[in-house]
């Protein structure tokens, strides 16, 4: 029974259901900014039930067997299609090695009813501050494959998300995959904090890969401000060798130099003070071999 | 408008749907399965759980069309000769239900986890029902009936616990 609140129904739409790739960019190039493109829709169900969206038509893409694949290529990467579940991949295995620290942040995402339905590409995608697998391609390097009526192109997941709710992506676009090139030797960690909540108040992923000169290091924060950010202190440090002395000066670098926002879950001092325990976590446990 | 075709809980069910009606409404409101239950209407409550070709799915961030040529299975459906499980023994046995809204889905939650991992620990208990509420609290009792099928861990009686105070 639904009783007209738009909290339980949902706008009238047009559902679609293709089949291939290209079905789905014929579909969106007709509709345009009418449609959405629907993975898990886990985000999309709810953001229409509030009225933040109201498409005409919703192309749903489970069925497209393009966009179901994982490919793993040993000594290049892995490439995720856009209707993987975030299960789909935790069960799968394919998460090891120089990807542990993306398995780490999807494992705890929301809780496992909601994970067998969301997409990576979905939770990417949204866009939304607190949401935790931004951080985590990013310390790994990840692209997107966008496919759109005039073409494919490439985009850093880093450069795709351009403010909260914001991405780079044309109405008649869709993100067919996330990609993450392989580098030997990477290993990263990923650290939340959400105070109970679903809401990550704080989160950082970090990975390291190289030894001596060669070290290189990504550390980038989410959940405290309105996009996923890096700190170039926090990774100069951790460049600079593992040990309890540069940890403790990441740790403080990290407050010092992420920009914490002040809103109605946390003050910005209290974000800052979590960046400071969450880059210690992640780093204490790099530091063990 | 589309005509879907769902087997749920081994009978297959047709009807004509709206593009925009919930799996939630379709089961409950086409198909009167009232022990899926609508409570928070947002994926936070975990009270309308079914399982959908094989994965345990929140049914109201699911629409009816998507189920078209699915399987989906209910509490009523774990036992289709219509006696109680064991899990369904073991929660009257502890007292795992007290008002009841929320136990449908605590019993489905909790027979698939039993099924796919039979010496389940409260660590998996856990992790697999973290998607579930339940008001009244028995948080506790439910993990002695998952405890007493598993064998895992026993874990000691909440009140065996409040005799010794």
């Amino acid at each position: 029974m639904s009783f007209g609140s738009p909290y339980v129904t949902l706008p009238d739409f047009t559902y679609h259901r293709p089949r291939s790739l290209e079905e789905t960019i014929g579909l969106l190039g007709q509709y345009g900014d009418e449609a959405k493109v629907m993975g898990g829709g886990v985000g999309l169900i709810a953001f229409m039930k509030e009225r933040l969206m109201s498409p005409a038509h919703v192309v749903d893409v489970k069925e497209v067997e393009e966009l179901r694949e994982v490919s793993l290529v040993p000594g290049k990467g892995i490439a995720i299609g856009a209707a993987v579940t975030l299960s789909g991949l935790l069960e799968g295995s394919y998460l090891t090695g120089g990807y542990s620290v993306l398995r780490e942040a999807l494992a705890r995402i929301a809780d496992p009813m909601i994970r067998s339905r969301a997409t990576l590409v979905g939770n990417v995608c949204e866009a939304i501050p607190w949401v935790d697998s931004p951080p985590a391609l990013i310390s790994l390097d990840a692209s997107l494959e966008i496919a759109g009526p005039k073409g494919r192109r490439t985009v850093r997941v880093a450069d795709f998300i351009r403010g909260p709710v914001d991405v780079d992506l044309g109405p008649d676009e869709i993100v067919t995959s996330v990609s993450i090139p392989e580098v030997k030797g990477r290993r990263g960690a990923f650290e939340k904090f959400t105070g109970g909540s679903e809401f990550s108040l704080a989160s950082v992923a970090v990975t390291i890969s190289g030894e001596g000169k060669g070290r290189k290091a990504r550390a980038v924060y989410g959940g405290v401000n309105s996009i996923p950010a890096r700190s170039a202190e926090v990774e100069e440090d951790i460049s600079a060798g593992l040990t309890p002395a540069n940890v403790k000066k990441a740790a403080e670098a990290a407050a010092r130099s992420v920009e914490c926002m002040d809103d109605v879950l946390a003050s910005s001092a209290y974000r800052k003070h979590l960046v400071r325990v969450i880059t210690t976590k992640a780093l204490n446990r790099l530091m063990q071999p | 408008m589309t005509e879907i075709s769902v087997n749920v809980n081994g009978r297959v069910r047709k009807r004509v749907v709206k593009d925009n009606e919930l799996l939630l409404d379709f089961l409950r409101d086409r198909l009167e399965v009232r022990s899926v239950k609508a409570a928070c209407w947002r994926g936070e409550c975990g009270l309308c759980t079914v399982k959908l070709d094989g994965s345990l799915v929140k049914s109201c961030l699911v629409l009816a069309v998507e189920a078209d040529g699915k399987e989906v299975m209910t509490v009523e459906g774990i036992t289709p000769d219509g006696d109680l499980a064991p899990i369904q023994k073991a929660f009257v046995e502890h007292g795992a239900a007290q008002c009841g809204f929320c136990t449908p889905a605590w019993v489905l939650a909790t027979h698939e986890l039993l099924r796919k991992k039979p010496g389940a620990t409260e660590e998996d208990l856990t992790e697999a029902t973290s998607g579930l509420i339940c008001r009244c609290g028995t948080y506790n009792q439910i993990k002695e009936a998952v405890a007493e099928i598993s064998g895992a861990k026993p874990i000691r009686r909440v009140r065996e616990k409040l005799a010794e105070a």
